[in-house]
């Protein structure tokens, strides 16, 4: 069975989602390529490489994403392959049906799990209910960020296979006109080992600088509950949830979040999960491992100081 | 300005939901609540935005099995003018593919400037629909927007992807996907509800395609839940110095 990853990159460094579809890839079978569109594509292939892909099929300087070009350089690429995979991202998500219809495959979005080369796990209905789904044929698959494990690094180097790409009538009814940098420098919510979020408890928009001054001691993204972006406190990027983003950090410290199931559904894989909120009865005590009853401006300049302080002693 | 906005009928997932006898997907009884899918209602307001920004007319299309005329008279409160409904449950179970032909059957000859729709199905967790329709038609897709523009000439939209911001700018036909942030959805108000129940609603069994099933959902459960989780009480310093050690010593993530 032939499997295809697309490697989805940016200035030739892998998504940390592609990463994971890599080890989706390799846990699914053996004979596995990936395909990289980059104007830095050296870079991309010596990550996968090193992530364990022996081919990359690589289409060099391109400098700019285009959904309707990168669906055809993908579907040339991967259009012999029984299954092809995408990182469930902006692009993943737009690029895929388009591959999908072009090859006339099966679609399975969205996957949380594999149970075998054919057999899958999603989350529907904003993650209330857990389906398996079976499905026949060449198959088209994405896979939800955040959910897998990103392979280990190896010392491998992948072969790499021209593919070409050409224009086609109708690619200039469309251009990504612009791209603006992110507003900050933080690290992307989807990216992120950790991430500080902050709900309602806040109170006022000037509070939240407690939350961005814990992520920025450990480096963290930082987020936000639909109720404070809803007030628009915060911008929806920021928002985790199930109509924000799905994220499962290594660790993710709630702040006066009082954990709305819509809350959860985005966040409840995070490994280690920290809630400070001073409402004993809050949801969020139900999963957090660790639970501080408190009040969130007590605990958190305290908080500050002892993280920079474990900091020093490191 | 023509525009069809795609709209699919959900449960509410608010919902409580039950699983059915056969363990396979969710029990369909009185308790669900049908509404427009969220992120297709942001579509529904941006199409009628368009529509009161440059005049011209708003269609939606669905397809569904039984459950749609009252969102859909909603939508055209809202402001919808007309809607195409293609009831058949065989079709609204077959694989994602299979439906994106079918509106194609019916979108096409609507000769639309703009397709909009959501960007998400928030009952199969679907981003298909929209991208895959622009693969079918072979026109442009701008998927995930938060921020749309339209003049005559065409349209320009951003959106969030991975943290920066993409600004595209597309000519008509084209298909858009709607995040949340477009937009506030209205809510209709009394005179517009009672307008839009005698507005038309073309509805129809098939849209002349073939229905493939290659996708058979074979079980249906809830989440594993995490464990109880454990509370720490006490001053705050008591708080911190507690957590700041666990995270050390037993998490080793500080």
């Amino acid at each position: 069975m032939s499997i295809a990853v697309f490697l989805e990159s940016y200035n030739g460094k892998l998504v940390k989602a592609a990463k994971e579809a890599i080890g989706v890839a390799k846990s699914i079978g053996s004979d596995v390529f990936g395909i990289a569109i980059d104007n830095n594509v050296d870079a991309v292939i010596e990550e996968a490489g090193k992530l364990g892909l022996s081919t990359v099929k690589a289409a060099a300087g391109i400098t700019i994403y285009h959904p309707a070009m990168y669906s055809r350089i993908i579907f040339n690429a991967a259009k012999d392959a029984d299954v092809v995979i995408f990182p469930g991202t902006v692009w993943g998500r737009e690029i895929s049906p388009q591959v999908c219809v072009k090859m006339d495959a099966t679609p399975v979005s969205d996957i949380i799990k594999v149970v075998d080369a054919s057999t899958f796990k999603r989350s529907l209905h904003g993650n209330k209910i857990h389906a398996t789904v079976k499905a026949e044929g060449k198959i088209v698959l994405t896979v939800r960020a955040g959910i897998f494990d990103v392979p280990e690094l190896g010392d491998g180097t992948a072969n790499r296979e021209e593919i070409t790409s050409e224009v086609a009538e109708g690619d200039a009814m469309i251009k990504l006109a612009e791209i603006l940098a992110s507003s900050s420098d933080r690290v992307e919510l989807t990216e992120a080992d950790i991430i500080v979020s902050g709900g309602r408890g806040i109170g006022e928009a000037t509070n939240f600088k407690l939350i961005e001054d814990l992520a920025t001691e450990l480096g963290a993204a930082v987020g936000a509950s639909r109720a404070i972006v809803d007030a628009g406190m915060r911008p929806h990027s920021e928002q985790v949830g199930q109509t924000g983003k799905f994220v499962a950090p290594k660790l993710y410290i709630a702040v006066g979040i009082s954990g709305a199931i819509q809350h959860l559904a985005g966040m409840s894989s995070s490994e280690t999960i920290v809630a400070i909120n001073k409402d004993e009865e809050a949801p969020i005590f139900k999963i957090a491992d660790y639970g501080l009853v408190g009040d969130l401006f007590e605990v958190m300049p305290k908080l500050i100081e002892a993280v920079k302080a474990a900091k020093k002693s490191a | 300005m023509k525009v069809v906005t795609l709209l699919k009928v959900t449960p509410d997932t608010e919902t409580k939901f039950q699983i059915n006898s056969a363990g396979t997907d969710i029990a369909e009884d009185s308790s669900i609540e049908y509404i427009i899918g969220p992120y297709d209602e942001y579509g529904v307001e941006a199409a009628i935005q368009i529509k009161e920004k440059l005049g011209g007319e708003v269609i939606s299309v669905t397809i569904g099995s039984g459950n749609e005329e009252k969102s859909i008279r909603k939508a055209m409160a809202m402001g919808v003018d007309s809607g195409i409904l293609i009831n058949n449950a065989d079709l609204k179970s077959s694989d994602p593919l299979s439906i994106a032909k079918a509106i194609k059957e019916v979108v096409e000859p609507l000769n639309a400037d703009i397709i909009i729709c959501g960007k998400l199905a928030t009952d199969t967790s679907d981003s298909f629909i929209g991208p895959a329709l622009a693969a079918l038609m072979n026109i442009p897709v701008i998927s995930e927007i938060s921020s749309l523009e339209v003049t005559e000439e065409g349209v320009v939209a951003t959106r969030d992807a991975a943290g920066r911001k993409e600004r595209f700018e597309s000519k008509f036909p084209v298909i858009l996907t709607a995040d949340k942030g477009l937009n506030e959805p209205r809510y209709p108000k009394l005179p517009m509800i009672m307008k839009a129940k005698k507005k038309p609603l073309d509805k129809k069994d098939t849209a002349g395609t073939e229905i493939r099933k290659n996708v058979t959902q074979v079980k249906a459960e809830f989440p594993a839940t995490k464990s109880a989780g454990k509370k720490i009480t006490g001053t705050p310093d008591e708080l911190v110095s507690e957590l700041v050690t666990g995270l050390t010593t037993k998490e080793k993530i500080l």
